[in-house]
């Protein structure tokens, strides 16, 4: 009875140990992947400033109109055109904008 | 046994504090600063972690070589390196707020006596796009200016005190680390009402009309009638941000807001609006122009063009000073400073940006006998851009002035709306029909006045030019050789979808506001309405481009 009494309060003592050491096993896991957390959050934000740099109106406009020769859309050269969808007579359906490009102008300048 | 009661009951909580103090670390920490967006959601400043790096001078062997291998890195000078390292100190700041590419060289470099801590840093990734209206945070992460400063308690994280537990080798351990309910809450994001697509393109043509007439400043704004929000709002020269170093206080200021000036002829919309709604004018009222000169209080009024007989239309479409001075009369002071006062000038409108002054307007007992003339045709009174363009988009608006804003939105960090700012109605100032009068006459001052370089193809126009001479500093009497010319008007007439204000600060040359600042509203007019997508009000025309495309 004795030796069973030592054998479970044994097991015990295994149990609590194995415990707290499973525990701090599992909070450096836990801190490993907050680091990783915050690595790829700064990764993130690092990506999300150089997509707004790029993204940049004045930049767009440079390379469309010095690399790719591009110039801004002239006096009706961009025509927007309010229609209803067809087939649907109801007053309450929303109108498509189009916005149609041109390069021709109305004279027949190019 | 003995030794085990010593331990463990007698010296216990004594042992425990010590312990604490080994295992256990106090930081501060602080959560990073919230973002600011366009109303497209554009990113036009934010927050990112970069490296700072800090030496340790007690610990280090040879600071001379130490200042030689981190300057490179670091774009800090070795001999300031070295002094720095060689101070009897146990920590120096050596670099702050690196950039992320600066970070990634850091990794090789010997990290004996140096450490590298994260430190949050501010963004401005479009550079000097808005900077007026950004303003900018500091070195510890501070609003300083513009919007930063203004909404600083929303945009700033949390800061908060923190126990960690940490190893014997300095390492976090769970589980009394930082827990996600610990860690310090995020700023808020601000949803701006700009548009940084209309804003690059307001920018952008005043840039090119303050170079091309070799002018000293430029402002531009551009609202939207109706609700009173903000699209655009620019002063040149601009400065970038994100190179504080390089700032002259001087270029920060939002000249916009916190500067009056002298608003000269664009005044008469603001007349011509008062005149009608109190009758004592109808658009075909006549009024003789003196043949371009009148005694007014022992001084004398001159008109650029010597003019007869004309109707009240005509006086504001060619923007004749001694019609407007007979207005004025005819008004009376009370009546013409309670309308000025109606439209908002003299007091603050409450836009959300810090700085904004009330302007100068005189309460009449402080009048001489000159300056209800004066002030009919905007001299004697100091306005503000940001008021001239919301006083005038109250006749756009019909009459109701609204209350100009530029948040119109504040989110938590899970993007939950914590705060919605809807348009703000201040009072109404006109009837609708004399705002419906008041625009036919602004439309003539385009097609038929001094304002044709404003026309836009396809659209009808409305708007006001002026031309005001500046205070000479050295002589205290009105400069004949700087001007400040100036367009404010709408479009589409009938409709309006944006209200916008030009000012060119001491154009070289031709200064009149006609030739000046009204090609300036022509060019960013056209681009933005064919931006937003506004039609045309000609049908012969589209229906042309449609049997083209």
């Amino acid at each position: 009875m004795k030796i069973l009494a030592g054998a479970a309060g044994l097991c015990l003592v295994f149990v609590f140990v194995w415990e707290r050491v499973d525990i701090v096993r599992v909070g450096y896991q836990v801190e490993r992947l907050k680091v990783e957390k915050v690595r790829l959050e700064r990764e993130r934000d690092q990506l999300r400033v150089k997509f707004s740099t790029l993204s940049a109106p004045d930049r767009i406009a440079k390379v469309a109109t010095e690399r790719l020769g591009m110039t801004p859309p002239q006096n009706g050269q961009v025509i927007v055109v309010q229609a209803r969808p067809t087939g649907v007579p109801s007053p309450q359906a929303v109108p498509v904008q189009v916005r149609v490009a041109s390069n021709q102008l109305f004279d027949g300048r190019r | 046994m003995f030794r085990l009661v010593t331990l463990q009951v007698l010296q216990a909580a004594e042992l425990t504090i010590k312990a604490d103090r080994q295992h256990q670390k106090t930081v501060s920490l602080e959560g990073a600063r919230g973002a600011i967006v366009d109303r497209h959601e554009k990113v036009l400043a934010m927050n990112m972690e970069v490296p700072s790096v800090f030496g340790v001078p007690t610990a280090l062997e040879s600071p001379a070589q130490t200042a030689r291998s981190l300057s490179p890195v670091l774009r800090v000078r070795t001999d300031e390196l070295e002094r720095k390292l060689r101070q009897d100190r146990g920590f120096v700041w050596l670099a702050r707020k690196l950039d992320p590419e600066q970070g990634r060289r850091l990794e090789h470099l010997p990290k004996e006596g140096i450490g590298v801590v994260m430190e949050g840093r501010r963004f401005y990734p479009k550079g000097p796009l808005l900077s007026h209206v950004l303003g900018f945070a500091g070195m510890d992460g501070e609003g300083l200016e513009g919007i930063e400063r203004r909404y600083e308690s929303d945009l700033r994280g949390e800061r908060r005190v923190t126990i960690l537990q940490r190893d014997a080798l300095g390492r976090t351990v769970f589980p009394k680390g930082l827990t996600a309910e610990q860690s310090p809450a995020p700023g808020h994001q601000l949803v701006l009402t700009i548009d940084e697509v209309i804003q690059y393109i307001v920018e952008k043509e005043l840039e090119a009309a303050v170079t091309r007439t070799h002018a000293k400043s430029g402002m531009a704004i551009v609202l939207e009638p109706s609700s009173g929000a903000l699209l655009a709002l620019a002063v040149n020269p601009r400065f970038d941000p994100n190179s504080l170093s390089t700032l002259e206080p001087s270029r920060w200021r939002n000249r916009a807001l916190t500067d009056a000036y002298e608003p000269g002829s664009t005044m008469k919309a603001i007349l011509a609006a008062a005149a009608i709604e109190e009758r004592v004018m109808k658009p075909n009222t006549l009024i003789y122009g003196e043949q371009g000169r009148m005694a007014v209080a022992n001084t004398v009024i001159h008109d650029h063009e010597k003019l007869g007989w004309v109707s009240f239309a005509q006086v504001i479409q060619k923007s004749s000073n001694i019609g407007a001075a007979k207005v004025g009369m005819e008004l009376g002071e009370q009546r013409l400073h309670r309308y000025l006062q109606a439209f908002g000038f003299g007091q603050r409108t409450e836009i959300d940006l810090p700085g904004e002054t009330g302007g100068l307007l005189k309460v009449p007992r402080e009048w001489s006998r000159r300056t209800l003339a004066s002030m009919s045709m905007g001299q004697e009174i100091g306005v503000t851009p940001i008021q001239m363009v919301a006083a005038v988009s109250a006749i756009a608006n019909g009459g109701v002035l609204m209350k100009p804003y530029i948040v119109s939105e504040i989110r938590d960090a899970q993007g939950n709306v914590t705060k919605q700012v809807l348009p703000h109605v201040k009072r109404r100032v006109i009837s609708p029909e004399t705002a419906r009068t008041v625009t036919q006459i602004l439309e003539g001052v385009v097609t038929d006045g001094t304002g044709g370089k404003a026309a836009i193809e396809g659209f009808r126009v409305a708007g006001k030019t002026g031309t005001a001479q500046k205070i000479d500093p050295r002589t205290g009497t009105y400069s004949a050789s700087q001007f400040v010319s100036s367009f404010v008007g709408y479009a589409p007439a009938d409709n309006p979808k944006l209200a916008m204000i030009v000012i060119i600060d001491e154009p070289h040359g031709e200064a009149w506001g006609g030739a000046v600042a009204a090609p300036v509203f022509n060019r960013i007019g056209e681009q933005v309405l064919n931006y937003l997508g506004v039609s045309s009000h000609e049908p012969v025309r589209l229906a042309m481009a449609s049997s083209r495309s």
